[in-house]
């Protein structure tokens, strides 16, 4: 290595450390501080550990109100990207390999919902009118809705690449469609599936704004409205407030660190030709 | 052992006529090539075969029944994609029972099945690899084995040798043709190489242009070919074909004498390409434009040097224009 390669790395981590590394000792040094020594936020050593003692107050703060919203949080993102993966592979397989004249008009659909913004009031409307407001699964099919068009592009643009030999090789093997799909189309799928689940995972569970509009009440909470718990008008606990927000980290880190490893690139590799 | 019957089969993409009225009737258990330029419809031939793709019009029959409009599943064919077209995801256990499970056949059945084939084509110490760890040769003969296990009463083969090194391609050509004898089923087999339809056919189908040029045995096209397509077509180097009296005028290499003293036709020798056993001299005469003449061994004129090649009595052809 020459050294000004070696100078560009060691800026190269300087810089991540500062964006990614920072940030993350902050907040847990304030996770561990006191009430009094939270409040004046400084990037210090803190001269007495209470890390059980937040921890334990955080989780029993009205009535353990973290454990209920990580049971919300946790439904709400395995249903949702459940749904993201099977609706979005199934769309993109048969946008990609039925050719009809209704193609560009579903392709356009699709565009529109990646580019268009989500109107909340009128959501609401539509929410009120199926009976779905306030409830776990309205707040699904509303991730679902807004990942979908994502999901679709990213399945349609893989599906392109594995070739239509092995549709007709299943068909002449007697492969039903359905077969087709989930039988030799849907495993090939793994690398881009991961993607989509560690993607979509992080954003559903982290979501903050869409669970504060579509799905109020307190039995309905998910982790991110917990912050609320420690920040009001009047008094902000600032030392629970970053506790928390440690420990509604921890899920999707785990699913990142779990996904990341099985990330198999070239699955598709040796299937055909050589 | 099946027959194989098309009717006046058509095939158009949109406008564009692919397939313009084939009648062909293949033997049962017979060895038939489709053979052709590229764009020739040769493929999409053997895929309405199939019933990859819908004809247009005509008829289909396979083993005495119309299948025109049948699914692939059910005109009991099997088919050899030159991609190979394995699932990279199964084992090649699981490759090659994946339509027999389909089927929902009992398990003991499939490995029984999948055993078998496995020990004609040689495949046992490697049923429990995925394709990507197997060479192409190996690959090759998964597809195959995939296609026998269904019992098909045809097999198709799209250009299955085409991925394949020279030296492989020798062997696998010689492994299909045993393989034909001891299954003793019908195979429809499409290739671009003439050498491959030579050597494997028991009928050969020349396309052109969406239309069957000439069909019969691989001798008969040789010695009797009907247009200098055909002609052109088998046999390698390729016929010398000379524009002649509103026809065409043809003779092989191998059907030229050469002679530096005396001869029909003289020339400068152009080019020479030495094979060792045999050599190809290319002559590039006055009269009849340039020829290409094979001899026999490695002697032969320098480069520009004077040469005469002669007709060899009763071997030339000629085509007259349609």
């Amino acid at each position: 290595m020459k050294p000004h390669q070696r100078n560009a790395g060691l800026a190269a981590l300087a810089v991540a450390f500062v964006v990614f590394i920072l940030p993350f000792l902050f907040t847990f040094l304030m996770a561990v501080k006191t009430k009094k020594e939270a409040a004046l936020f400084l990037f210090s050593w803190p001269s007495e550990w209470q890390f059980w003692a937040n921890l334990t107050e955080v989780v029993k703060a009205r009535n353990y109100m973290l454990l209920l919203a990580y049971f919300n949080s946790t439904l709400i993102t395995l249903a949702a990207v459940s749904g993201l993966v099977v609706m979005g592979a199934m769309v993109g397989y048969v946008l990609q390999r039925r050719a009809s004249g209704w193609n560009r008009l579903i392709y356009a659909g699709v565009l529109m919902g990646l580019m268009v913004p989500p109107a909340v009031v009128p959501t609401i409307w539509v929410l009120q009118g199926l009976g779905l407001f306030k409830t776990i699964h309205g707040m699904v099919l509303i991730q679902i809705a807004y990942g979908l068009s994502f999901s679709i592009l990213l399945y349609r643009s893989f599906i392109g690449t594995i070739p239509r030999d092995l549709d007709e090789a299943a068909r002449i093997d007697g492969a039903r469609p359905w077969e087709i799909f989930f039988r030799v189309i849907l495993p090939l799928l793994k690398p881009v599936t991961v993607t989509l689940i560690v993607v979509q995972s992080i954003a559903i569970f982290n979501d903050f704004t869409n669970p504060l509009y579509y799905l109020p009440g307190k039995e309905n909470v998910t982790v991110q409205l917990t912050l609320f718990n420690f920040q009001t008008q009047f008094q902000s606990q600032f030392n629970l407030l970053f506790m928390n927000i440690l420990l509604v980290t921890i899920p999707p880190l785990l699913v990142f660190i779990f996904f990341n490893r099985q990330i198999v690139a070239g699955m598709t590799a040796g299937g055909v030709k050589g | 052992m099946s027959s194989v019957i098309l009717k006046n089969l058509k095939k158009s993409f949109g406008a564009v006529g692919v397939i313009k009225g084939i009648d062909l009737l293949i033997e049962p258990g017979e060895f038939c090539v489709f053979v052709g330029p590229s764009g020739c419809g040769k493929s999409t031939l053997l895929r309405l075969i199939a019933g990859l793709e819908e004809a247009s019009s005509g008829v289909i029959e396979i083993a005495g029944r119309e299948v025109t409009d049948a699914e692939p599943s059910e005109r009991g064919i099997a088919m050899v994609f030159q991609s190979y077209a394995l699932y990279p995801h199964l084992t090649v256990r699981e490759n090659i029972g994946f339509g027999l499970s389909l089927a929902r056949l009992p398990k003991a059945e499939i490995a029984a099945k999948v055993q078998a084939a496995a020990e004609i084509l040689q495949l046992g110490p490697l049923l429990d690899r995925k394709p990507k760890a197997l060479s192409g040769g190996q690959r090759q003969r998964v597809a195959i084995g995939r296609a026998m296990v269904r019992d098909p009463k045809v097999f198709l083969l799209d250009e299955p040798l085409s991925n394949l090194d020279a030296a492989l391609r020798a062997q696998m050509r010689m492994e299909l043709t045993d393989l034909h004898r001891k299954l003793g089923a019908t195979m429809i087999y499409v290739t671009h190489d003439q050498v491959e339809a030579m050597t494997m056919a028991d009928k050969i189908v020349v396309l052109n242009g969406g239309r069957i040029e000439q069909v019969g045995s691989p001798m008969e096209l040789y010695n009797a070919p009907v247009s200098p397509f055909v002609a052109g077509f088998i046999g390698s180097p390729k016929m010398n074909l000379v524009p002649r009296d509103g026809g065409t005028f043809g003779i092989r290499p191998e059907h030229l004498d050469l002679s530096t003293s005396a001869g029909l036709w003289e020339g400068t020798v152009r080019h020479v390409e030495r094979l060792g056993a045999e050599s190809i001299l290319y002559l590039a005469t006055q009269e009849m434009g340039e020829l290409t003449i094979r001899i026999q061994g490695q002697d032969c004129p320098a480069l520009g040097a004077r040469a005469f090649a002669t007709p060899q009595p009763g071997r030339a052809f000629h085509f007259q224009a349609a």
